[in-house]
């Protein structure tokens, strides 16, 4: 006979009381372990997207030179890539500085961290050079309707947004609109690598808006530019118009045909018409004028806040945003549902001690008799007091196993549900921190009428039994 | 050479709402090594609370209780709960046996209390335990619960966890109040019984004559005195006989 032996008799002996205590801990133990290892995985799962992705950093007109403001030049950092800039805008010749500025500032910000840093399921890396990609936002009629129409340049523009899928159509071929022609002086290249190379062009627009080559090397009439009409809509859009592939759309009177739909994204972008760059240009009037440039960086834990600094700095008219991006505002999205769930979880337990507290005052209460029987025949209240404790910490110990498997289920169930598409991750740590807190939610509630018990005197414990 | 037991104006008073219970009023009492005492008096007069404080269970106001010279008073928690485990066997009527625990088990108990018991020593207490129920006629009972045992029956297995410590003084408040005259007499007989065999010193309270016919002193006590001047110890307990 043991102490411990006495404590898990006395525990077995009140089944049902400690089953209710049991539960609650059980439940609370599983609701703060799923949500743990939901939040842990979807960050993680985030996190390792990054790392393989590089962030990105979003180039804008500065707003201050729209003559806004300051209250508005705070809401600037808040804003994400998705966001759209109306009516301000950066001379697309500021790219070439811009990206000057970029480069630099990422080389030197590389070789001051001492080179490569290590990643998880990165391969060691060398350091690429960034791809860019403009983008033009105007609002325009599209089929009598006023929708934000945003020219890019659609190969840069998806290998940005490397999360952009489309559920039908294609991505056009190998070449952009502007080097279809091949009598025609390219703006730039991408090679399959996502290199780009920057050149110069000449092109201009027909009587019809159409886009055309100004001027062919050999002096032949300028043929159209092939792809000059092609559209691809955002899933939103798409679905709420009842748009497919093929269909025609008029945007301020030129008609242009749809080549993909996007998937949605839970960003503006769902809401858009994209158009070629150039085409956008042209048609708005704003020839050499883009509203934003997207740059992702190409090297993991890229020092992109380093050249979001030194392009504040330097290049003036502009600001720069450094931000995760789709990850990050899935990120800050994580982060918010987590918090709330967690306030959620924690007032539930805060409840369910205080109920616990109430079982337990009134159980060790009716074990007044006995207590005073322990104490005649010489327990001394140290040696009560451990009664009360191993009692509650197998309790809670119990729990905390218990409700450890739960949670496991629930994490399952709860990734499901929010969709976070990350795999879901178990470490040992989740295990410790399960056992841990149920052993406390079970202690916490004990300490008190445990102490004050231990330190009652016999005597009273007398009286009580005989009234009793 | 001190008394083995002896208080020296022990006084306790209790406050109750305001109002002062004096259930003790300067107690000069001794008691030999190896008597046996019976505590009579009417309800109320400090029977329960005298023995208790005698047995380390309530601090008195005023006064000592030397054992073997010893003030126990001055101990600290530990050492009086030492004190308690040790050197007495308590038994009170509602200090009952732990409904989890077998026989065997119950009346291990006190020991898992006493400090640094190993396993050689818990295979020499479960075999003084049994060799205790043996002596208590209760062998064939080692492995029942309480609830399967008699009234009886459960004050034997209650008198050998008393003496599972070897205690040198056995406490009982009312040990066979609530049992009838045949199994009180039984009972009685066991005390009579260890205070023979094993030398113990026994201090019961009770309010049943029966005990008179075994005890070797009878202390009667009234309003938290001792009646020193006793002629006849039932002559002073019935002083409300029911006359017509
Ligand atoms: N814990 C206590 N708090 C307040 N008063 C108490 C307490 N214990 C005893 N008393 C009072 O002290 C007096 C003596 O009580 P005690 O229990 O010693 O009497 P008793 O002789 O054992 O009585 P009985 O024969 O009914 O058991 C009584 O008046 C009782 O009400
Ligand atoms: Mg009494």
């Amino acid at each position: 006979m043991k102490i411990l032996r006495l404590a898990l008799l006395e525990l077995l002996r009140r089944p049902k009381k400690n089953l209710v205590i049991a539960s609650s801990i059980v439940i609370a133990v599983a609701l703060l372990t799923s949500l743990s290892i939901v939040s842990n995985s979807a960050n993680l799962a985030i996190m390792e997207i990054i790392a393989k992705t590089g962030h990105t950093l979003t180039v804008r007109p500065a707003v201050t030179s729209a003559g806004t403001n300051p209250e508005e030049k705070n809401q600037e950092y808040k804003l994400t890539t998705s966001e759209v800039v109306l009516g301000s805008y950066i001379p697309e010749a500021a790219v070439p500085e811009i990206m000057k500025y970029y480069d630099k500032a990422i080389k030197e910000g590389w070789e001051k961290k001492g080179g490569l840093v290590s990643n998880p399921g990165i391969p060691e890396t060398s350091l690429e050079p960034a791809t860019w990609a403009p983008r033009l936002f105007e609002k325009a009629e599209v089929d009598g309707q006023e929708v934000i129409v945003t020219g890019i340049e659609i190969r840069k523009e998806y290998f940005v947004r490397f999360w952009w899928n489309l559920t039908s159509g294609d991505w056009p071929a190998e070449t952009d609109v502007r080097d279809v022609n091949t009598n025609v002086s390219t703006l730039y290249t991408i090679g399959s690598d996502g290199k780009v190379t920057i050149d110069k062009t000449e092109y201009g627009v027909d009587s019809s808006g159409r886009l055309i080559a100004a001027q062919d090397k050999t002096g032949k009439a300028a043929p159209i530019l092939k792809g000059w009409d092609d559209a691809y809509l955002g899933g939103a859009y798409a679905k709420a118009k009842g748009l497919k592939l093929g269909d025609k759309l008029t945007i301020n009177k030129s008609e242009f045909t749809i080549r993909g739909v996007l998937e949605e994204t839970n960003s503006a972008d769902d809401y858009m018409v994209f158009i070629p760059l150039s085409t956008a240009q042209k048609l708005f009037n704003k020839e050499g004028q883009i509203s934003m440039v997207s740059v992702r960086a190409m090297c993991p834990n890229c020092p992109v806040g380093d050249a979001m600094v030194e392009l504040n700095k330097h290049v003036t008219g502009i600001t720069a945003v450094s931000q995760l991006d789709v990850a990050g505002v899935q990120f800050d999205f994580f982060n918010m549902l987590y918090k709330f769930l967690l306030a959620v979880i924690v007032s539930t337990i805060a409840v369910g001690i205080f109920s616990i507290f109430n079982i337990v005052t009134g159980s060790l209460y009716a074990r007044i008799r006995e207590i005073g029987m322990l104490k005649a025949i010489g327990a001394s209240r140290f040696q009560l007091f451990r009664i009360f404790i191993y009692e509650h910490f197998i309790l809670g110990l119990a729990a905390g196993i218990c409700g450890y498997v739960l949670g496991l289920g629930m994490a399952y169930i709860l990734n499901t549900l929010l969709d976070t598409g990350a795999v879901i991750r178990i470490t040992t740590d989740f295990l410790w921190r399960a056992l841990i807190l149920g052993i406390v939610c079970s202690l916490v509630a004990i300490i008190y009428p445990a102490y004050k018990l231990s330190k009652l005197k016999i005597t009273e414990t007398f009286r009580t039994q005989w009234e009793g | 050479m001190s008394e083995f037991i002896e208080t020296k104006g022990l006084k306790k008073i209790y406050h109750v709402g305001g109002q002062k219970v004096e259930a003790l009023q300067g107690i000069d009492l001794e008691i030999a090594r190896g008597d046996f005492v019976v505590f009579m008096g009417h309800s109320g007069s400090g029977k329960t609370t005298l023995v208790s404080t005698i047995g380390g269970l309530t601090r008195p106001t005023e006064g000592t209780v030397l054992i073997e010279g010893n003030d126990i008073w001055k101990l600290n928690d530990k050492q009086l709960s030492h004190f308690r485990n040790r050197k007495i066997g308590f038994m009170f009527q509602s200090f009952s046996l732990l409904p989890t625990l077998n026989v065997l088990n119950n009346v291990v108990m006190p020991a898992i209390f006493s400090a640094n018991s190993g396993k050689k020593d818990s295979d020499t207490l479960k075999s003084k335990a049994i060799s205790l129920l043996t002596d208590l006629d209760m062998k064939r009972k080692v492995n029942s619960f309480p609830s399967e045992l008699s009234g009886g029956e459960q004050r034997r297995v209650a008198i050998a966890r008393a003496l599972i410590n070897d205690p040198e003084i056995i406490l009982a408040d009312e040990p066979t109040g609530d049992l009838d005259i045949r199994t009180e007499r039984e009972v009685i007989d066991i005390f009579c019984h260890i205070n023979n065999a094993y030398q113990k010193t026994l201090i019961i309270v009770s309010h049943s004559l029966t005990w008179l016919e075994k005890a070797k002193t009878i202390i009667v006590m009234k309003d938290g005195l001792i009646f020193k001047d006793l002629a006849d110890p039932v002559e002073a307990i019935m002083d409300g006989v029911c006359k017509p």
